[in-house]
Formats: structure tokens, C-alpha cells, sequence
């Protein structure tokens, strides 16, 4: 019944939601970033994620959200970012102003992980209202209503950064930086990454795991040779759940590592040649 | 006449006996052999043998002494009599019909008697218009000529030249042994292009069109390039080099090898760069010899530690190194005698195995694309070679079982002196065949090529790529490296090339390997940069009507002259006129950076129009909720690029003023930069001057994004005029720059003292023009406005045809240009 009510109406469900206990998302530790940051939520330190897209940065901190039992609200930053999409703003309801708090004082209120995901990409503005919830003070001013709020003793702010990704003009202020701890990520080992791979995507036999890695290994090369993201994680995984849902090797292989990646000729066919090299042959 | 064929004979004896000894001595000697023809056909030999020792002793000589072996060879004796009086008719005949009497037998053999006698009417024509022509063309081969379909064949080849040479009076003596060999490499129909261009080359300059005809030079590359079939290297080099990367982490330099016609292409190297082939058959062939030479590099055939191995292996205590500090092979070989070609290729394929089993390993699809294009097995000697090689890829392809041999070349331990190793142990049971140099290509798997073509450098060990890869990042420092480095082979600069394969002695580099490369032009040769040194940009050619590919290349360089103090008292000396210019455009000055108000969304609630909207709700009325104020900034909607002509003849002494032509630009850029500052376009300043097509220099003087700073201004009172103006490579290079500008009306306005031309224009003001036009067109296609403003008081006559009606404006009043440019602008900027 309520499955049915949820396709007519489409399901609503509030930003901040404790985890589900059943529910774990999967994640595969590459090194000691589950360490670091479970430290860092002990002293309620800020924590930097950074790395290339792709790698697993959201899926880390969703996994690490559910393995502390907190609730985590995203927000994904774009350039029109303002601090008011972050904060809140007043509406108007009727003839009067009614006060809406944004997910990031909903969070703040709620002391749940507020993830503010490729901060670089929000308007400067809206970095410097996350600096007064980074250090001792713990607070985040509401100019509009001339109210501070003290946050939630477990409330933790989390944001990724892309370095390299934007250009010189949009990188975060060494003051912001520096209010965070700093995890560092990488795309995984080839191992490890087969291992993602055959998780993530059932019935993937372990030899098209490792082809399909191998791939992504000689794809990365060529980052800094005109391509910008080099195939991540996720689009091996997109390509492998093609190729699990009957797409040709090919097609699997252009559909969800060449044409994402580069709308530049050369690049798509040398790719292509890669591609062709580890699927086709053998 | 009435005498009988004897008398007759008998008075040409007669009257040779008084004449020359000689002569009446070959005559005789020739008689027998022509006597069987009959008295008739003897005394016309003998009559037309006298005449043309008359009209010319040695052509008459030369008729009577070849007449026997045409008598033999050819019969039809009153054919060949008949056209040997052809060559009576014009002086100086001797040589062309020497060459014709050695010629016709063998044309008589490919072509027919029938044909035979109309491919020497056309000598005959062409001798007499030039004897040396006549001589020219029976000295080429009819065989090459005929290409295996007789006249038809021939035709092919001379139409195309009469044609030419009625239209563009090109003499086809010159041009003959190039065709054919075009012809053998582009086919017939792209020999009529050829020729095209090479009367256009030759009407620039003897020398230069003397040179392409021999199919040396860069014209002569670049036109054959063009038409060349199959997969370009040049044009797919980026492809290769992202595979290459991709695959083995490694960008070796690429740099061109000279045109070969007709022979395997092989990549040869000389330790740092790989030499390619200005075409493979197929994209498949290219990919797979490229990777396959790339690891070479990769996988230590080249390491220094390796080749100090292998010649211990050898006995030799130290590597022989030539003047350039390049390890030459030849000692090595020299060890094998005679033999050394056998033993080159199975050590080569011993090697060439090694690394293809390496390349496997990240590629596993090598050995199975090698297979593939290994699908036509030569004959004669070199076919158990082949066949050899073809098994060690079976195995490697998973396709047959392992043996011995190629197991420990596969090991990852093998190196270099592995496969020497056991290249021995396959030369020494004699079981394979020896090879001559015309063999030994076809005994090369295609991909592969011989290893040992070059003197090399030897490598660092490949544990360290780092540097390697670095390489196209630190472009200061290889451009050192270049300069060190001898110039590529294929010019001829490498002693060893010219030495005969089988001369071993000595202990040279090059042993029986590579081919032989063209001799030394004798036309002024300038070598073009390497590939991948600037940015590359198509040119228009309006003799051919298409694109020239990749013909022009754009560096960008830093401006390193800087003089802050002129600029200083350029702009003191012009502060009346700036100070105008300010108060004008802040008369005019739009609006910006103001709070939109009354949206439907934004930041915050819009108090002004909150009132009126909820004044407007009690009253009744539905009005829209445009109650929020959003802070966005306006977009500065124009952008403009300026770009100055800095070459040499700025430097002119003004001819209306004191000063030179340089001071006034100075000051009118830096009045323009303070303008735009005021009115807050984004703006660039950027310069340009050239030398030759492939060192068109950009200076960006300052960018979109950045700030006018006192370093800008110092640039610009320190500028100065060099080189050329090839306009078009700018204009193009230009309009990747606006990329930076968030505008959405773009202008570029070209500041110019003077006509588009450079130094290689061959004094063809047009080329340059016609390109300039081409350029401004692709500006306009995309979105950009050009405009230009020139300095040049007969600018009038070209610039309507370049840029267009309406896009240009000349200031005749030097002394005007500060303070008209900025000006020009201005009213640009509210026109557009």
C-alpha cells in the first residue's frame, strides 16, 4: 500500500533522515582516511575531502554517515550558490515574512554531517559564512534575523575539493583551507578496484574487472594530455553494469568511457584504441 | 633520281671515303648487317648515316655504329631510318639521337614496333624544341615510363607535362623523372596537381622549382604529403602519441622521415626521437609500429647499461661512440663479415620479439594486430623470417604453444643481450638463407622495422621516465636539447648514409641498414621547427582553393623589452587627450554592477515591491510575485582583443612628425588600455610579428582577466618592431584567445603600418591576402568582428578586400592614431 502511494505521489522525504541501520552503503577502505576521519568526528574537526571526481567521496562520507549513525545532508554547489540557498531566506506567506531555514542551518540545528559538495564551484559569499562553524566557535550567524545558533554538539562539517579541477581563478582562500582536516583521495589500487567493481555491479566476472581496470589505468595517463577527469571509479562502473545488462563490449566501453570523457577527436580515438585493446582482444 | 640503289650506295662510300676515314670505316662495318634488308633500305641507311654525319659528325657516328644492333634488335629498318632523319632538322642533335638509338630497342621490347615509333615522335618533338630535352627523355627508362600498360601508360605521363608546359611554358625535361616517380606513388590523376604546383615554384625560383622537381626540399614534402595516401603520421600524430602514452606512460618525439616512394615504411630512431614515415598503408600499421618503436625506447633497446652489455657480449670493452656521443653500431655487425644481414635480422627479431612480448602485456591486442597485418608472406629468402616472426606472435597470441626460445625472450628478466644471445644461436646451424639488402625489408614483419638504422643516443635506464614525460612541459630545455642535436637524417647530414651498404670496414654506424636518403639539395633549405613547437593553423591557398593543413604555427612569447619611463611620458605628454577621452565615456558610461530588483527569485525579499504587490493583492488584483532583489552583476557584454602589428617597419621614422612610427602606437595602446579601463570592457592587447610560416610569434601583452598593471605599461612603452606580419595566423591565433572572454560581442581590432606578407610569401602579395581574407571570414563565423585600423595611406587599395566594406579605417595623420584609436572603439562599440 504505502509502495503504491509513494509511485502516484513520488516520495518526499525530509533532507535531514537518520541513517538507515539495515542499509550499510559499501565502501571499500584504500588506505587510513576511515581512521582519519573518525578521529577527526571524536574532536568535531571539519574535514576536507579532496581528490578527483569520481573516486569516492560522497560514498565515503554516505558510508561513514551510516557507520557513525548520523544523518548527512548534501548539498552539491553550483556557481549561482548563494548564501542564502545555504542559510535560509525569508518567504512570503500570505501578507506576512515567514523564515526558511536552508540545509545548512537545518543541519547545523539537527547536529547532522553537512556535506557542501565542490565548494570551489559556490560564490565566495557562501564560503565565508562556513568559517564561524569551523572553529571553536561552532556557530552560524543569521544576519537577516540577527540570530546566532550554536550548533549541535554532533554536528560536523564536510566539504570536497577537486584541486586541479577548477582553474586558478577558483581555488578555496589558504583561510578556508586551512580550517580543515585534509583527506586525501586517489583512485583505488587496481586491485582494490576490481573488487569495487565486481561489488558494485552483480554477476561482473572477475576477468572483465580487471580488463575493464586496466582500461581506466591507461586512461589515466592521459590526464594532462587534454583530458580533464580521467575515467573514474564510478564510469567503470557504469560501463560494467552496461556490459552485465547485455550492451556490447564496445558499445558498454564508448557509452560510458570515451564519449562522457572528451568531445576531442584524437583523444576519443586513442582512447577508443584502449578500450579496444583490453575488451576486443584475447 | 635515277641511279639504282647500288650506285647510289656506292656514291655515299665514295663520297664518305674523302669525307672520313672513320666514318666510311663504321659504315662498312655496319653494311652486312643491314645488306638482308634489301639494296633499297641499304642505300637510304647509308644516305640518311652520310647526312647526318654532315649535319652533325657525332650523331652520324653514333647512327652508323648502332646500326647493327637495331638491324638485329629491332629490324624494321625503315622505320628507325626514317625517324633518325627526324633529327636532321634542328642543331646540335648528336646526344638526343644517341640516346634515342640506345633507347629504342627496349621500347621496341615494352611498347611495340608501333608504339615504339610514337613514343619517339614525341622525343623527337621535344628535341627539337630543346636538344638536351630529346636527350633527356630517351635516357629515361620506357619500362618506368609505361609502368606495365604500354602507351597508355606512357600517355599518362606525358600529357599532364605537354599540357603544362603549353600553359605555364613549364619545360618538361625537368619535370619528367619526377613524374614518373609521383606517378608511382600519388597514381596518375595527382600528377597533373603536381606539376601544377611545381610551375608555380619554379616561376618563383629556378633553383627552388629545379629542387622540387627532384622531389627534394620541403615544397617538394609538403605537395606530396598532401596527396599522399593512406594514413598521414602528420596528421594523426596526436592520436598516436595519446595511444603511445596511454599504453607504455612514455611521449617519445616524433619528427618526420624523409618521402621514401615504394619501400617499406619504417620507423627508425636515434635513441631519443622516433622517425616516421610520412604515411602507413593503414591506421592499424601505423598504431602497431608505433607502439612496437615506442617500446623499443620503453623496454631498454636503447639503455645505455644494454648496449655496454651487448658489446661486452660481443668482446668490445666500450661501445664505439661517434662525435655526437651516439653509439655506432657497425663494429658489431662487422664481427658477422659478408653475413652480417643474416645475422641483423634474427637478432632484430629476437629483439623486436622481446619487446612485442612486453608491449602484450599492457597491450593484449599487440601480437594479434601484428598477425593481422602480417598477411602477405614474401618470396624468396626472406620468407623464413617472416615465418619465423609470424610464429613467436602466434605464441605471444596465445595461438600456438611456448618454446624454448621465445619462452626466455618473453622472460621478464631477457634484455638486449638475451636476444643477442639467441640470435646467435639461430645464426650460427646456417639453417636460415642468407639475404641481400633487396630481401632483407620484405623479412620484417610490417610494424617492425630494422633496430639498428641509426647511431643513437644511448638512454638513462627506463626505471626513470619521469624526465621523459616531462619532456613537452619544459619546452626551454628541449629546444637546448635541439640545438645540440644533429638535424634529422633525411637531409643527408649523417656521413654514414652515404656509404655503400656493403663497405663494412671502418667502424662507422650504419651497416647495411636503413636506406639510402636523397643527396644534399642545393637550394636554400631551411629546416621547419619541429612538430609540436607552437600551435599549428591551417593557411588558405587560393591557387588551390583548399586549406593548407597544420601550414602555420603560432608560438606565444613573452614581450622581454620593458620601458615603464617612456610609457610614463607617453601618457604625461598625451593627458589632455586622455583626459577628454575619460570625461566622454563617463557621459556614456552604462550602468552596472546595480541590484536587480522585482524577480522572481533571488536573495532576498525586494521591500519596495513586497509593499506594492501585497497593496496590490488587498485591492483585488493578481499581481505577480516579482518580490525578490537579486545581486547579480550585469555581464560586460563586449570584449575586445587588440592586436598590434609589431614588425620591423614600425620602427620607420615617422613621416609626418617627429618620432618614429613605433612611439605614436605606444602611446595610442597605452591610451586605449587607460580607456577601456574607464569604460570596464573586458579587454586584451596582444602583438604579432613572423618569420616564415612556422615561427608566427604572438605576444599577449595582457590578458582578458587580468588587471592593467604597471608591468602592462611597461611592455608597452618598451615595444619595438622585428619580422614580418603574417596576418592570418594571428587573426586565427587571436580568435582562440577570445575564449577567455566572457563576452558575448566580440571585436578584434587590428592595429597595422602595412600589407599582410612575410619572407616566404615568394613575392606573392596575393597568397598572404587571400589568407588574411580567409581568417577574417572564419573570425566572423565565429561571432567575431574584425576590424583595422591601419596606418598605411594606400591601405585603402587591399584592406576593402580583405576585412571587408565599412571594417577598416585609415589614419593617413600619424599623429591622430592616439588619440582616433581609442575613439574608434568607442564608436565601434555603440555601432555594434
Amino acid at each position: 500500500m504505502r509502495g503504491l502511494i509513494d509511485r502516484l505521489r513520488g516520495v518526499e522525504r525530509d533532507i535531514v533522515q537518520a541513517p538507515d541501520a539495515a542499509q550499510g552503503p559499501y565502501y571499500e577502505p584504500q588506505g587510513s582516511e576511515m581512521a582519519i576521519f573518525e578521529a577527526a568526528w571524536r574532536r568535531r574537526l571539519p574535514v576536507m575531502l579532496k581528490g578527483p571526481t569520481g573516486c569516492g567521496k560522497t560514498r565515503f562520507l554516505e558510508h561513514m554517515a551510516h557507520r557513525l549513525g548520523r544523518p548527512l545532508v548534501s548539498v552539491s554547489c553550483h556557481e549561482d550558490l548563494t548564501s542564502a540557498d545555504l542559510v535560509g531566506r525569508f518567504l512570503l506567506d500570505g501578507e506576512s515574512t515567514v523564515w526558511q531555514d536552508g540545509p545548512l542551518t537545518r543541519a547545523v540545528k539537527a547536529g547532522a554531517i553537512c556535506y557542501l559538495d565542490e565548494i570551489v564551484e559556490a560564490r565566495t559569499d557562501s564560503t565565508v559564512i562556513i568559517h564561524p562553524l569551523t572553529d571553536h566557535r561552532r556557530r552560524l550567524p543569521l544576519e537577516k534575523r540577527g540570530l546566532e545558533i550554536e550548533a549541535h554538539e554532533d554536528f560536523l562539517l564536510v566539504i570536497s575539493y577537486n584541486p586541479g579541477y577548477q582553474t586558478v581563478l577558483k581555488d578555496l582562500k589558504p583561510s578556508t583551507k586551512q580550517r580543515f582536516v585534509a583527506i586525501d583521495f586517489h583512485y583505488p589500487s587496481a586491485e582494490i578496484e576490481a573488487r569495487i567493481l565486481q561489488n558494485e555491479v552483480e554477476g561482473l566476472d572477475a576477468d572483465l574487472a580487471a580488463r575493464l581496470v586496466a582500461v581506466a589505468h591507461k586512461a589515466r595517463a592521459l590526464k594532462d594530455h587534454g583530458l580533464d577527469e580521467a575515467s573514474s571509479t564510478r564510469s567503470l562502473v557504469y560501463a560494467a553494469s552496461l556490459i552485465v545488462a547485455g550492451l556490447d563490449l564496445m558499445e558498454a566501453g564508448e557509452a560510458a568511457l570515451i564519449s562522457p570523457l572528451t568531445d576531442d577527436v584524437d583523444l576519443a580515438m586513442a582512447l577508443r584504441e584502449i578500450v579496444k585493446a583490453h575488451l576486443i582482444a584475447a | 633520281m635515277t641511279e639504282t640503289p647500288e650506285v647510289r650506295l656506292a656514291l655515299v662510300l665514295d663520297e664518305l671515303k674523302e669525307l672520313s676515314f672513320v666514318a666510311h670505316r663504321d659504315l662498312t662495318a655496319a653494311l652486312p648487317a643491314i645488306e638482308p634488308y634489301g639494296a633499297q633500305a641499304v642505300a637510304r641507311w647509308a644516305q640518311t648515316g652520310r647526312d647526318l654525319f654532315l649535319h652533325d659528325r657525332d650523331g652520324g657516328k653514333a647512327f652508323l655504329r648502332a646500326s647493327p644492333r637495331l638491324a638485329q634488335e629491332v629490324g624494321a629498318i625503315e622505320v628507325w631510318v626514317e625517324q633518325a632523319r627526324g633529327f636532321l632538322t634542328f642543331r646540335g642533335s648528336w646526344k638526343a639521337l644517341t640516346a634515342y638509338l640506345a633507347g629504342l630497342p627496349e621500347a621496341v621490347r615494352v611498347l611495340g614496333a608501333e608504339d615504339a615509333r610514337r613514343w619517339a615522335d614525341v622525343g623527337i618533338a621535344w628535341a627539337r624544341r630543346y636538344p638536351e630535352g630529346g636527350a633527356v627523355f630517351f635516357e629515361t627508362k620506357v619500362a618506368d615510363l609505361a609502368d606495365g600498360r604500354g602507351f597508355a601508360g606512357v600517355q599518362e605521363v606525358l600529357d599532364p607535362l605537354a599540357a603544362l608546359a603549353d600553359e605555364r611554358a613549364l619545360p618538361p625535361t625537368l619535370a619528367l623523372a619526377g613524374a614518373i616517380k609521383v606517378r608511382a606513388l600519388l597514381g596518375a590523376p595527382a600528377l597533373g596537381a603536381w606539376l601544377t604546383r611545381g610551375a608555380d615554384i619554379l616561376k618563383a625560383g629556378r633553383l627552388r622549382g629545379e629542387t622540387y622537381f627532384r622531389l627534394e626540399g620541403p615544397d617538394s614534402d609538403e605537395a606530396l604529403m598532401a596527396a599522399l595516401p593512406g594514413f598521414r603520421t602528420a596528421e594523426h600524430e596526436r592520436f598516436l602519441m595519446l595511444v603511445t602514452h596511454a599504453a607504455l606512460s612514455l611521449s617519445p618525439m616524433l619528427a618526420p622521415a624523409g618521402l621514401a616512394p615504394g619501400t617499406n615504411p619504417f620507423i627508425e630512431t636515434d635513441g631519443r626521437t622516433l622517425f616516421v614515415p610520412p604515411a602507413f598503408p593503414t591506421r592499424e600499421q601505423a598504431l602497431a609500429a608505433l607502439l612496437h618503436h615506442a617500446g623499443h625506447l620503453r623496454f631498454g633497446t636503447y639503455d645505455e647499461g644494454a648496449i655496454t652489455r651487448l658489446f661486452a657480449a660481443a668482446g668490445m670493452a666500450h661501445p664505439p661512440l661517434d662525435a655526437d656521443q651516439r653509439v655506432t653500431w657497425r663494429p658489431l655487425f662487422a664481427l658477422f663479415g659478408a653475413d652480417l644481414l643474416r645475422f641483423q635480422v634474427l637478432f632484430d627479431l629476437c629483439e623486436d620479439f622481446r619487446i612485442d612480448a612486453r608491449i602484450q602485456a599492457l597491450m593484449p591486442n599487440h601480437a594479434a594486430r601484428l598477425l593481422a597485418l602480417a598477411t602477405t608472406r614474401p618470396e624468396g629468402p626472406a620468407a623464413p623470417y617472416f615465418d619465423l616472426a609470424c610464429a613467436g606472435l602466434h605464441m605471444l597470441a596465445g595461438r600456438a604453444p611456448a618454446t624454448a626460445l621465445w619462452a626466455a625472450l618473453a622472460a621478464p628478466d631477457a634484455d638486449l643481450v638475451t636476444s643477442w644471445t639467441k640470435a646467435r644461436a639461430l645464426y650460427d646451424p646456417l639453417t636460415l638463407p642468407a639475404l641481400t639488402l633487396a630481401d632483407r625489408d620484405a623479412a620484417y614483419l610490417p610494424g617492425r622495422s630494422p633496430n639498428h638504422a641509426r647511431p643513437v643516443y644511448p638512454r638513462a635506464p627506463s626505471r626513470s621516465q619521469a624526465p621523459e614525460s616531462d619532456v613537452g612541459a619544459d619546452g626551454g630545455g628541449r629546444a637546448e636539447a635541439k640545438a645540440t642535436q644533429p638535424a634529422p637524417v633525411s637531409a643527408g647530414h649523417d656521413p654514414d648514409m652515404e656509404l655503400a651498404p656493403e663497405d663494412t670496414s671502418g667502424s662507422g654506424g650504419r651497416v647495411g641498414v636503413g636506406r639510402p636518403q636523397p643527396a644534399v639539395t642545393t637550394a636554400r633549405r631551411r629546416r621547419l621547427r619541429p612538430p609540436g613547437e607552437g600551435l599549428p593553423y591551417p593557411e588558405w591557398d587560393y591557387r588551390e582553393k583548399t586549406y593548407r593543413r597544420d601550414w602555420a604555427r603560432v608560438l606565444e612569447r613573452d614581450l622581454t623589452e620593458r620601458d615603464l619611463a617612456c610609457a610614463r611620458t607617453l601618457l604625461a605628454n598625451h593627458a589632455p587627450v586622455l583626459g577628454r577621452l575619460k570625461r566622454a565615456i563617463q557621459a556614456e558610461k552604462p550602468r552596472r554592477l546595480a541590484p536587480q530588483r522585482r524577480r522572481t527569485e533571488g536573495e532576498e525579499l525586494d521591500l519596495d515591491a513586497t509593499v506594492d504587490y501585497v497593496v496590490d493583492r488587498r485591492t483585488g488584483a493578481r499581481p505577480a510575485p516579482r518580490i525578490y532583489r537579486e545581486r547579480r552583476a550585469l555581464r560586460r557584454d563586449t570584449g575586445v582583443l587588440l592586436l598590434a602589428d609589431l614588425s620591423t617597419s614600425i620602427m620607420q621614422q615617422a613621416a609626418d612628425g617627429e618620432g618614429r612610427v613605433v612611439d605614436r602606437m605606444k602611446a595610442a595602446l597605452l591610451l586605449f588600455a587607460h580607456a577601456l579601463e574607464e569604460v570596464g570592457d573586458s579587454y586584451a592587447i596582444a602583438g604579432f610579428a613572423s618569420k616564415y610560416r612556422d615561427a608566427v610569434s604572438f605576444y599577449p601583452i595582457k590578458d582578458f582577466n587580468r588587471p592593467l598593471t604597471t608591468e602592462t605599461e611597461a611592455i608597452l612603452g618598451g615595444l619595438s618592431g622585428r619580422l614580418a606580419t603574417r596576418m592570418g595566423a594571428a587573426i586565427r591565433h587571436a580568435c582562440v584567445r577570445f575564449g577567455e572572454s566572457p563576452a558575448a560581442r566580440r571585436l578584434l581590432l587590428i592595429l597595422s603600418d602595412g600589407r599582410p606578407a612575410d619572407y616566404d610569401d615568394g613575392g606573392d602579395e596575393r597568397y598572404l591576402h587571400e589568407d588574411t581574407r580567409m581568417a577574417v571570414k572564419e573570425a566572423a563565423d565565429q561571432g567575431i568582428h574584425v576590424f583595422c585600423i591601419t596606418l598605411d595611406a594606400a591601405g585603402a587599395a587591399y584592406l576593402e578586400r580583405i576585412f571587408g566594406r565599412g571594417h577598416y579605417l585609415v589614419i593617413d595623420r600619424l599623429d591622430d592614431l592616439p588619440r582616433r584609436l581609442p575613439q574608434a572603439y568607442l564608436r565601434l562599440r555603440k555601432g555594434a
